[in-house]
Parts: structure tokens; sequence; C-alpha cells
């Protein structure tokens, strides 16, 4: 085989030598045998005669020499290529039509397998990623689903889990590093020393952490990212020994990671051991996730996932023996559970992403049902033309090879249309923020996925083949010489498979369209949820504290108290204040608050609460609604007043039937002494904290930002002037206040809510443009179609008005075709839709699955649109003349 | 042209190997030469010998190569090459058991039944 196919290409590499060399070696054959007859006495033209005669055909043993190599199918499909290449070149509008269609329905599925593939499919990139596990507490009737893993949970599990082969630990950051005057703010991840090798990644340079480094004080150590020791150190293979200065204190280059390193979406370049006090390991301290600490881990080979879980399980039962806390978190439903580290990330957007997947797929569908139209209509007007070449002899297998390959070379041409679409589809994800998904930064058009789509063109083009096929094999030749020069009605067959096509392509537009619109509608309600705070005019950003010089909590609160008055001497500022969190930052964690004097029904649990540290005037600068007593001020927090705000979510649920002025809380999940009862000087409207269309009222609590020790700062600023006018003053002002302070992730509330709505805003606004795209082509279809069958029926509408037939009765005959087809696919479609809306349930938001608005709205739109298909078509059919309809013989 | 046998199928193929393991050869040449070694017993057709010489050389059983001939004009040279020499035993091994044994069957006479 091999040998056979090394021949071949070498004969296709220089065919015409090929040629050349065989006519001549053939013709010296000839003369050879003439001049050995001539030597033996024959006379030359009688030689040159029986020389010719005795070597028989020259043509056909040319023919079979070729054969002989393997060249004819080769010869056979260069013909059909060119002849294919020559028919569409004769019709450029159906060829532009058909590249245009198939350009941009190929271009959006591109698009959209690139962001499946990479988040979806792609494996991760470690050896054998699907053995890597994440596990998380969750404690559900707490109303905490994810609580992350604490530091005990690392040190407890390590080691004791037969179906782990290793466990690790992170959690992530920002730290400052370089000099006073060049403070550059760097995402870092803390990690303990097994994390790379549970990863199975491994270091370009260097070592991992020891396990020594991950006790206290700390080693000072760091392991760099490639981008970090490529742009701070000039890829210097000598890096190691070497320092980088982080909040003031050096630490010393121990590793380098390897360039294809990519954990999850984390955009850490730098990595520090994951060094905690041996307090933080205790017991006590097991259930102190707060979502902030991850627990990932490898199984062991053959290990499974169910077997993992159930001895995190056992474990948790005998941890749980000696645990005085044991009764509450079982109200809780305390879980510990084990997934796949991969589906576990992109979990959320796995649904939307697939319903993206299967619009774009729909889209494909209706673009191939209207080619397969177009393509049956050219069929029938080429059918003459191949009952001709049929009759003189061409096989049936000719006929159908050819098809397939005007098809397919229709398709592939489209296909390649549709890598340039894709490419530039994928630009436009981008800057709908696709790249902010989990996994989403690798999204790119490479070569597999190039390969993918030129394949799927291919099939694509086999596919379309087949009817075309079938309707040709299946015209008797004779009959169709006849039929079509008489101008007879149309096959019934190759009729009713045309309206068919038109009826899906309508059915289809119509669920995709009421699919856009429920998304869209879905996006609508979202935004119109109030946040419970005026977003208007808010800016926000975050503050990174160097810890050399602030080292201490006092120290912290002196800068926030010098900032915040800094900040309210500005231009413009109506207030401004401080917290540890903004809602919507996308990692809100809960923790336990507990009412003094309330005592749980039996069963219920403890709940989980959004806690926030505030200072200075953020309830005004954020603009809460203030429902009973007063605000937290600057004041509270500077002087480490025992006082608290809790929301109404939380006043309701604890006191439904009195004021909560004056009761007295808990931080945390027990009862202490009463010095420690911080009191409740007022009730705020709940905001939403995780995300608009999150609807728990879990209750919030906020407490002086002197009490928390969470050491996250975000600046509220509200400003008459436009917000983002203010970005500059908020920028100098923490400069010249704050020392080495630095500020991030500047943005005003308004960005930081449209910018939570990401999954629902840029699949409702891809599902438009799909559906917009799927109207235009069931109109083309639709318009295609009629007009073909009045262009058909030129002849017999002719003979009708020539007998009396009226132009109203031809065009309403044409339109009443039109309404049936219409008529047809609505019913399909409004079946479609109903199965649609039940399926794609979870992305909906406050929109009945079956919204009967929305789909009376789109079946008016898809009518509208075909309607105006078939007007044209059905006036030019009764404006046909009979005279010259008759006297045409086309 | 006295008595020709025609060929048997399958059997062109052989002759042909034959023909050129012992010297490189052009297509004439090779008829020429079958005609020659089978002692002008067997006829090829003309017209049937070069889609058999390129159906060896598409399997690589033979190597062509252009040279000059006698008469100094360009010809095409066919040649045996290692795989062609392995199949040409093959041949004339299956071929010579073949013979043999239908030699042996034809020769049987009914005292040894």
């Amino acid at each position: 085989m091999l040998r056979k196919l090394r021949s071949l290409f070498r004969v296709l590499r220089s065919r015409d030598d090929f040629e050349q060399g065989m006519a001549e070696e053939l013709r010296f054959h000839i003369d050879q045998y003439t001049a050995d007859l001539v030597r033996s006495g024959v006379s030359p033209q009688e030689a040159a005669r029986r020389a010719r005669i005795e070597f028989g055909g020259l043509n056909s043993t040319q023919e079979e020499c070729r054969e002989a190599r393997g060249l004819q199918l080769f010869d056979h499909l260069r013909r059909q290529l060119r002849h294919a290449g020559r028919t569409l070149g004769k019709s450029p509008r159906f060829t532009a039509t058909a590249l245009l269609t198939l350009a941009v329905c190929l271009g959006a599925n591109l698009t959209i397998f690139a962001v499946v593939d990479s988040i979806l499919l792609r494996p991760l990139p470690f050896p054998e990623p699907d053995r890597l596990v994440t596990v998380f507490n969750s404690y559900p009737k707490a109303g905490v689903h994810r609580d992350g893993s604490s530091t005990t949970n690392y040190y407890e599990r390590r080691g004791q889990i037969p179906a782990f082969a290793e466990l690790a630990i992170y959690n992530e950051g920002t730290a400052l590093t370089g000099e006073t005057g060049a403070i550059e703010s760097v995402p870092f991840m803390r990690v303990s020393a097994e994390f790379f090798s549970t990863l199975g990644a491994n270091l370009a340079l260097g070592r991992s952490f020891t396990e020594a480094e991950m006790a206290l004080p700390p080693a000072h150590v760091v392991i760099l990212s490639d981008s970090y020791w490529r742009r701070h150190f000039n890829a210097d293979p000598l890096v190691l020994g070497r320092q980088v200065r982080v909040a003031g204190v050096a630490n010393t280059v121990v590793g380098v990671l390897a360039p294809d390193f990519r954990f999850l979406s984390s955009e850490a370049r730098l990595y520090f051991p994951y060094a905690t006090r041996l307090e933080e390991r205790a017991p006590r301290e097991r259930h102190n996730g707060g979502n902030a600490k991850h627990i990932i881990a490898r199984l062991r080979p053959g290990a499974t996932v169910a077997q993992a879980q159930d001895q995190i399980d056992a474990q948790n039962t005998a941890l749980a023996g000696d645990d005085p806390q044991a009764k509450l978190l079982a109200d809780a439903g305390f879980r510990s559970v084990v997934v796949p580290l991969r589906a576990d990330h992109v979990a959320s957007i796995r649904p939307t992403l697939l319903w993206m997947q299967a619009g774009a797929l729909a889209l494909l569908l209706i673009g191939a049902l209207n080619l397969a139209n177009l393509l049956l209509v050219r069929a029938n007007g080429r059918i003459k033309e191949l009952a001709v070449r049929q009759a003189l002899g061409a096989s049936r297998w000719h006929v159908a090879s050819e098809v397939v390959v005007e098809t397919t070379l229709l398709t592939l041409t489209g296909g390649l249309l549709g890598l340039a679409t894709g490419a530039a589809g994928i630009r436009l994800l981008d800057a709908l923020g696709a790249e902010r998904l989990p996994l989403g930064a690798a999204i790119t058009l490479d070569a597999r996925l190039a390969l993918v789509a030129l394949s799927g063109s291919i099939i694509l083009g086999i596919a379309l083949a087949l009817p075309i096929a079938w309707f040709n094999l299946s015209a008797h030749p004779a009959g169709a010489i006849q039929s079509e020069t008489r101008g007879g009605t149309p096959g019934r067959a190759s009729q009713g498979l045309r309206h068919g096509f038109i009826v899906a392509q309508i059915a289809l537009a119509l669920v995709l369209l009421t699919g856009a619109g429920l998304l869209g509608l879905s996006l609508k309600q979202a935004m119109a949820v109030s946040p419970g705070f005026r977003p208007d005019h808010v800016l926000t950003g975050q503050v990174l504290l160097p810890r050399d010089q602030y080292p201490t909590w006092t120290a912290r609160l002196a800068l926030n108290q010098r900032l915040l008055e800094q900040l309210s001497r500005q231009p413009g500022v109506l207030a401004v204040g401080a917290v540890n969190n903004v809602p919507l930052s996308g990692n809100n964690g809960k923790s336990a608050a507990t009412v003094k004097g309330y005592v749980r029904p039996p069963g219920e649990s403890l709940r989980g609460h959004y806690s926030y540290g505030v200072d200075g005037d953020y309830f005004r600068a954020m603009g809460f609604r203030l429902i009973e007593g007063r605000f937290l001020s600057g004041e509270d927090s500077q002087r480490g007043q025992r006082v608290c705000v809790v929301d109404e979510d939380f006043a309701r649920f604890y006191w439904p039937h009195a004021s909560a002025l004056g009761q007295r809380l808990f931080a945390g999940a027990e009862e202490t002494k009463d010095a420690d009862a911080i009191t409740v000087v007022g009730v705020v409207g709940a905001v939403k904290q995780a995300g608009l269309t999150d609807d728990a009222g879990q209750g919030a609590v906020y407490y002086p930002y002197a009490l928390r020790t969470d050491e996250r700062l975000f600046v509220v600023l509200r400003s008459s002037l436009p917000p983002e006018s203010a970005a500059t003053a908020l920028q100098a002002t923490v400069r010249q206040t704050g020392g080495d302070a630095t500020l991030t992730n500047v943005r005003t509330m308004e960005t930081r809510i449209s910018d939570s709505l990401l999954t629902r805003r840029a699949p409702a606004l891809l599902a438009a443009l799909f559906s917009a795209i799927a109207l235009l082509l069931t109109a083309i279809g639709t318009y295609g179609i009629l007009s073909y069958a009045v262009a058909q029926r030129r002849r017999e509408i002719g003979v009708r008005m020539a007998l009396g037939a009226k132009p109203q009765q031809i065009r309403g005959q044409f339109l009443a075709l039109g309404l049936r087809l219409l008529a047809a696919g609505t019913l399909l479609g409004v079946a479609g839709t109903w199965v649609l809306g039940q399926a794609m349930r979870s992305l909906l938001f406050e929109v009945p699955p079956f919204h009967a608005a929305t789909l009376a709205a789109t079946v008016c739109v898809v009518s509208l649109v075909s309607l105006a298909a078939c007007l044209v078509p059905a006036h030019q059919a009764a404006g046909i003349s009979p005279t010259v309809a008759l006297a045409d013989e086309s | 042209m006295g008595k020709s046998a025609d060929l048997l199928p399958g059997t062109l193929d052989m002759l042909i190997l034959k023909a050129v393991s012992l010297k490189p050869l052009h297509g004439y040449g090779v008829l020429l030469r079958i005609q020659q070694i089978s002692g002008d017993a067997l006829e090829i057709p003309q017209g049937s010998l070069y889609p058999a010489l390129y159906r060896l050389e598409h399997q690589e059983l033979i190597a062509a190569e252009w040279g000059v001939s006698d008469n100094n004009r360009r010809a095409k040279y066919y040649t045996l090459t290692s795989a062609g020499r392995q199949r040409l035993q093959q041949e004339t091994e299956g071929w010579n058991r073949l013979a043999s044994a239908i030699a042996l069957a034809l020769n049987t006479t009914s005292e040894e039944v």
C-alpha cells in the first residue's frame, strides 16, 4: 500500500513528464517494430500499418497504463472539479449567496466551538488531568453552599485519604512588589509544598517549596512564573538566589515555572509557600474556610471520585466524634464534596455554552436547508442537460460523484471563508468579555480547530449532495426531457422535498428567535433588578497595603482615616467610605453570627450571613436605604465601638415581631461573654451581594471596620461629577497619602453590575445575532422557492390566464402556497419552542419557559418576514403575460 | 509464426519479471526477449504489455530509467528490484509446483489408480 502511494505521489508530482514519457515509450515501440518488419522485407508503408494494427488502440493502451498507475481517479476528480468550478462560476448570484451563507453559518459555529473547545473540551495542561479533583466544604442548610477548605482540613487530610496520591492547598491574593516609586501590584498564589507535584507540573528551574518553608517565621522564598521571570529578570538562567522585593521585604527566588504552566484561570505570577501558624491548623479552625482557601488533589491511579468521597465522608464522621460543634454542623448539613477539578471550574457556564453551540448548529441547519433548496432548484433547471448526458452514457456513479464534487467544492470554499469569519467572531467574543470566563483566556483559533472546521465543511458538502444526487438519479431521463420541454408541472417528489425544507427552516427560525427572545427577556429582567443601593455616580477601587509600612491594625485604621479625609475634600465628592468587600465582587464569603437570646427551633441550622467591615460614610457613599436607627460612621470604626448594622433580611429572620434596634449579637458560631456582644444600631435595605439574580435573602451584618480582621480594603466614593473623572483624583490621593499603598481594580459600581451580567448579556446578544441571520436566511429561502415555483409554472399560468384566470387568482394561489408553508412551519416551530423553553429553564430568570408574549411576537416577526418574501414572487406571477409565457420555449 | 500458445492469465507478469531479471530491457526488448526465451512459443499481445509494465512499476517490482537504445534513441529501461526478485522466485516456485502436480496428474495411468 505504502509503495503504491509513493509511486502515485511521484507520478502526480510530475504529471506532464509522465504523459510525455508514456507517449515517447509507445512511439519507440512502434518505431522499433516497424524497423524490424522493414528489415525482414516488408515495405515501409505496409510495415507501419501492420505495426500499428498489431499494437492495438493507442488511446486505450494509454488509458490502461494510467489506470495501472492509479491515476484515473485523480484525472476524474480533476475533470469534475474543473467542471464544478465552471458551473459555479456561471451562476455567480447563486454561488455568492451560497458562499455567504456558508461563511456566516460555519463561522458562527467555529466561533462558538472555539469557546466550547477551550473551556469544556481541551484537557487541562497537566499530565492525566482527569485524576485532578477539588474538595470543598458545604453547609447547605446554613445557606452556605461552598466555603472552600480550611488549613486544618489540609493538615488532617494529606496522607490520610488512600484514594489521593497527593493533596495540596492554595489561596490567592495580590502583592505589592518593587521599590518605592516603582510599586507594582502582582497577583500571587500561596501554595503548599506539594502543589506543583499534585498537578504534575515540572519547574523549569529550581525547586518547589519544602515542608520547612510552610512553617513560620516566613522563609521569604518565591517561585516565579515564566512571564514574571522574562519580564523582570530578562529570562536570566542564573536567577535562582536573586531577590524579589514584596511589600518591602526581599524574597529569594528558588524556582521558575515552565512557560506553559497555567492553573485554571489564575493569573498569578508569583508563588509563595503556604505558611501558617500551628494554631491555624488546630481542630477548632476546621470550619474556617471562608471560601478563600482551596484544596486540590490527585487521585491515585485506578481510584475514583466516589471512593475519595467515601473516604472523606468517613474521615469527617470520625472527626465529628470529638467536635463540640458536631450537632451544629449536622444541622447545617455539613459535607465535604469531592468533584473533578475542571468540571467544577467551568460548571457555571457549561449549560450556557452548550446552548450557544446548539443555537449555532440550528443556524447552520437553517443555512444548510437553504442551500439544499437552492441546489435542488438548480438541479431541476439542469435536469434536461443531465438527461441528455445520461442518455449518452454517463453512468449513475458519474452523475452522483459529480454532485458530491460540486457541493463539496462549494462547502469547502465556504469553510475557508468560515475560518476568516470565525477568527473575526472570536475577536468579537473577546470584545464581549469572553476572556473573563473561566478558562476563557485560552480561547484561540488553532490548526486543530481549523482542521475540525474543514472536515465539517466536507461532511456538510457530502450531506448536501445526498438529496441532489437522489433527485438527479430518480428522475427518469426520457420523462425529464419531455416534461421540461413541454413546460408541464414539476415532479411531485422534489417539490415535496423543497417545501418540507422550507417548513423546517421556518420552524427552526421560530425556535431560534424564541430562544433569543427568552434570553433577552431574562437579561432585561436581571438588569431591572434593583441592587438595593444606588449604583450611579459611585466609583470603587481596591487599596493594597504593603505589610512593612502598615504592620499593625492600628496603622491600617489610621491610614483609612487619613485617606477618607483627603478624599472627602476632593471636588464633587458627596460621600466616601471604606469596606473590606464591595457587593457583586464575585467572592463574597459568608460567616456565622449568633444572636443573643435566639433559640434555634430543633432541626434549624445556624445560618451563614454576608459579613462586612465598613469605615467612613460607606452607606451614604454606596446609597443604601436606611430603614431604622442610624448608619455606622467613621467614628464607630475609629473608636472600635461594639455596634453593628444589619440588613432587613437579617432583622426579619431573627426579630420578625420586634425592632432590631438595641438587640445584641456575637460574631461567630457561639454565644460568648457579654463584653463581646455587639449592639444593633441600625437596619438597612437588603442588597444583592453575590449577583443580581441571586435571590437567597441570606442576611448581612455590617461591623465597624476596626472589629473585623479581614485585610482587604475597598474605597467607595460618591461624586456629583461623572465617577470616571473622579478616578484620577482617587489615584492621586492614594499615592500621596498611602506611601507605597497601591490602588487597583478601579471600576464604577455600574460597571461592576454590568460585568456581573456577562454570562447573561453575551449569550443574549449572540442569540439575537443568530436569529437575525436565521430570519434573513429564511426570507432568502422562502423567496427563492416561491419565485422558482412561479418561474417553473410560467407556461401553466400563461395558459390559465389565456383561458380567463384573473391576476388576483394567480397571486392568491401563490400567496396561499406561501401561507400553507408558513402555517405548517409555525405549528412545528411552536411545538419546538415549548420543548426548548422547558429544556433551557436553568438559563432563564423570571421568565416562564413558555412565554406567550415572546412567542406571539416571534410568530409575528417570522410571519411578516416570510410573507414579505412571498409577496414579490406572487406579484410577479400575477404579472405574467399569457402571450409572452406561451411563446417562450424555455 | 509456427504454433504459438495463448498466455495463461496471470503469467505475463511472471514472464516480464523473468525477462527483466536477465538484463535491463526496454519495453520492446521485453517483448522480444520473452519470445526468444520461450522459443517463440508464446505470443504476447503487444497492447497489453505496457499496462503490465506500468502495473509492475507501480508495485515497485521493477524500476524504470531512461537510457539510450542500440540505435541511439532515448528509451525507457526496466530493471528488477529486490522486491521483484523475491516475487519472481516465489512465482517460479509456485509455478513449478503447480506444473509438476499437473504433469503428475496427467501422466497417471489406469494401473496406478
